[in-house]
């Protein structure tokens, strides 16, 4: 019994077979490890190109649609951007402005950045057309006093991104002139419009939903399937001592590919529907002498899109490993 | 190194697989496992491997009680540990070398490193020209080779085989068991389970006899108990 006192005192070995290399040997092991992993993951896909092709195809749809369609409402949105800040406004001169202080308001009116045109309309007019429109032409003749004030109607062409900006600084720097009772906007209808955008980014939203759970299913159905074909190896590399983490570090690879590679092709779907369907917006614009220009997805979009399509391929491939890969030990 | 007290186990739903087996195996020792088909030798060497937790009685290696090592333990607790067994064998997507390579690598050693210690590894069951084969190219022989090479490449303290000589020839079996002796004769602890009783007994080594799960005969031949 001396002698197994003795190796009951020894220390187990640590780790794998003792630290004989050093830190960064190991660090650079890890390193080489997760290259050499990225690639037969790779190698692994591309060696089932059909299949891999369809999945990946699948979530390009998936990603492609819900982008799409957030791209059309990004449209829609400048579109009523441009709208809004070409819309006409209404100066109302103040009651007691001399007619001299009216004529500067004209000039300086006509001499604001933005603005194509500038018409007055005297009180005297505005009370004839009044008449005429409503009817009440009797009623008003027994007024002592004109109720309706002078007005301008200011007509603004402010385009591009900063439109919407621009005019409401164009707004603001009219309501600061002498002379100037209040300034008006029909908004109305830009409000109409961003009601219905509105309805359409919450669409957007379910749908994105509904689509990345289907594509959440996909890479998960993929990645079971893939762990069913290597349940042998997984077992080998259990009994030889692979942690979890090593054990599922494939199939997590495998995951963020298909996403991410559904993310390209879907970039690529989008980019070729823009330049096609730009075409036409081009010369539908022309016909309307409008410079609007359709907004595509741009790098940034192309980049945020291969994020979200490798994450949720990530979070497909680790929902798959956590349900399938704790089931496969040695037996 | 090893040993077993009073250890029991009942697959569930089944019989006792072992019953109150008692036993202790020393540093640098080597012992055989045999006995009858269903004996319970493969289940002794799972509790071992911690494939199955036995179902009372205690489990030490080196002193610690494996009953109480967690799950998240298990991996590093197996990498002291060679294992070769008769199914779960080799990779056949890989080649020879990436097969004995694989203890290494889940270990993270650099590349040079594992090079280095496959080829010795392989030179040591007499296979290194056979590294860039595939498996299922090698006869039934040498694959029982690639699978000692891949149990002894990260240098284990404990080896052990289930029915290492299985399906081969008693020329090759032999061979295969001289070259376990080697790996005692450097300090390795050694057990193995086979039925081959014809074999083992021209071994002169420690034979424990197994039957419905209890040890009948233990022949220890080394003489500290
Ligand atoms: N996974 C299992 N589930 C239920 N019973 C099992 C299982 N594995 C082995 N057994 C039973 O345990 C007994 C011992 O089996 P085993 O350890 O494989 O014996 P041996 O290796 O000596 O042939 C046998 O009766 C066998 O049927
Ligand atoms: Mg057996």
């Amino acid at each position: 019994m001396a002698i197994t006192e003795k190796t009951n005192r020894e220390t187990p070995p640590r780790g794998a077979t003792g630290q004989k290399f050093r830190l960064a040997d190991r660090w650079r092991g890890y390193r080489a490890h997760h290259r050499a992993t990225l690639s037969s993951s790779l190698g692994k896909m591309l060696g089932e190109p059909i299949q891999t092709l369809m999945t990946v195809l699948v979530i390009a749809i998936a990603l492609a649609l819900p982008s799409a369609m957030l791209l059309m409402l990004n449209n829609v949105q400048k579109i009523g951007g441009d709208l809004e800040s070409s819309s006409q406004i209404t100066v109302f001169v103040a009651k007691l402005a001399e007619s001299k202080a009216v004529e500067g308001l004209a000039l300086q009116l006509e001499d604001l950045k933005g603005v194509i045109s500038v018409t007055y309309v005297s009180a005297e007019q505005a009370l004839e057309e009044f008449k005429a429109l409503s009817g009440f032409g009797t009623a008003l003749r027994y007024l002592d006093e004109n109720p309706l004030p002078a007005v301008f109607l200011v007509q603004p062409l402010l385009s591009g991104e900063t439109g919407v900006s621009q005019a409401e600084s164009l707004i603001t720097s009219i309501e600061a002139l002498e002379s100037v009772e209040d300034v008006q906007v029909d908004m109305l209808w830009i409000q109409r419009l961003n009601a219905i955008t509105e309805i359409g980014e919450k669409v957007v939203l379910a749908i994105s939903i509904a689509l990345g759970i289907g594509v959440l299913l996909i890479v998960g159905n993929t990645i079971r399937l893939a762990i069913q074909g290597r349940q042998e190896e997984i077992i080998v590399v259990k009994l030889v001592g692979g942690t979890d983490a090593y054990v599922r570090r494939p199939f997590l690879y495998t995951g963020t590919l298909l996403g991410l590679f559904g993310a390209v092709i879907a970039s690529f779907m989008l980019i070729g529907c823009f330049i096609w369907i730009g075409r036409s917006v081009e010369i539908l614009a022309s016909l309307y002498q409008s410079q609007f220009e359709l907004v595509g997805l741009g790098l940034s979009g192309v980049l945020a899109l291969c994020a979200i399509g490798a994450v949720t391929g990530l979070i497909g491939a680790w929902i798959a490993v956590m349900q399938h890969l704790r089931k496969i030990e040695p037996k | 190194m090893i040993r077993f007290d009073n250890l029991s186990k009942r697959y569930p739903g089944g019989l006792e697989a072992l019953s109150n087996v008692s036993f202790e195996l020393e540093k640098g020792e080597m012992a055989f496992l045999t006995g009858p088909s269903g004996a319970g030798k493969s289940t002794l060497l799972k509790l071992l491997m911690l494939m199955e937790r036995p179902t009372s009685g205690t489990l030490l290696i080196n002193g610690k009680n494996l009953n109480r090592l967690s799950r998240s333990a298990i991996p590093n607790y197996r990498r002291q540990i060679g294992v070769v067994f008769q199914n779960h064998q080799l990779l056949t997507d890989r080649t020879v070398f990436d097969n004995v390579a694989l203890p290494l690598q889940i270990s993270g050693y650099p590349a040079s490193e594992t090079g280095r210690r496959v080829r010795a590894a392989l030179d040591g069951v007499g296979l290194l020209d056979k590294e860039n084969l595939n498996p299922l190219t090698l006869s039934g022989g040498e694959q029982q080779r690639v699978g000692i090479a891949r149990a002894v490449v990260h240098k284990p303290k404990i080896l052990l085989a289930d029915e290492p000589t299985g399906n081969l020839d008693p020329k090759l079996s032999a061979e295969i068991m001289a070259m376990f002796r080697r790996f005692q004769s450097v300090g390795v602890t050694v057990l193995i389970a086979t039925h081959d009783i014809n074999l083992i007994n021209t071994m002169d080594e420690r034979i424990m006899y197994l039957e419905n799960g209890m040890i009948t005969d233990d022949g220890v031949r080394h003489g500290h108990h």
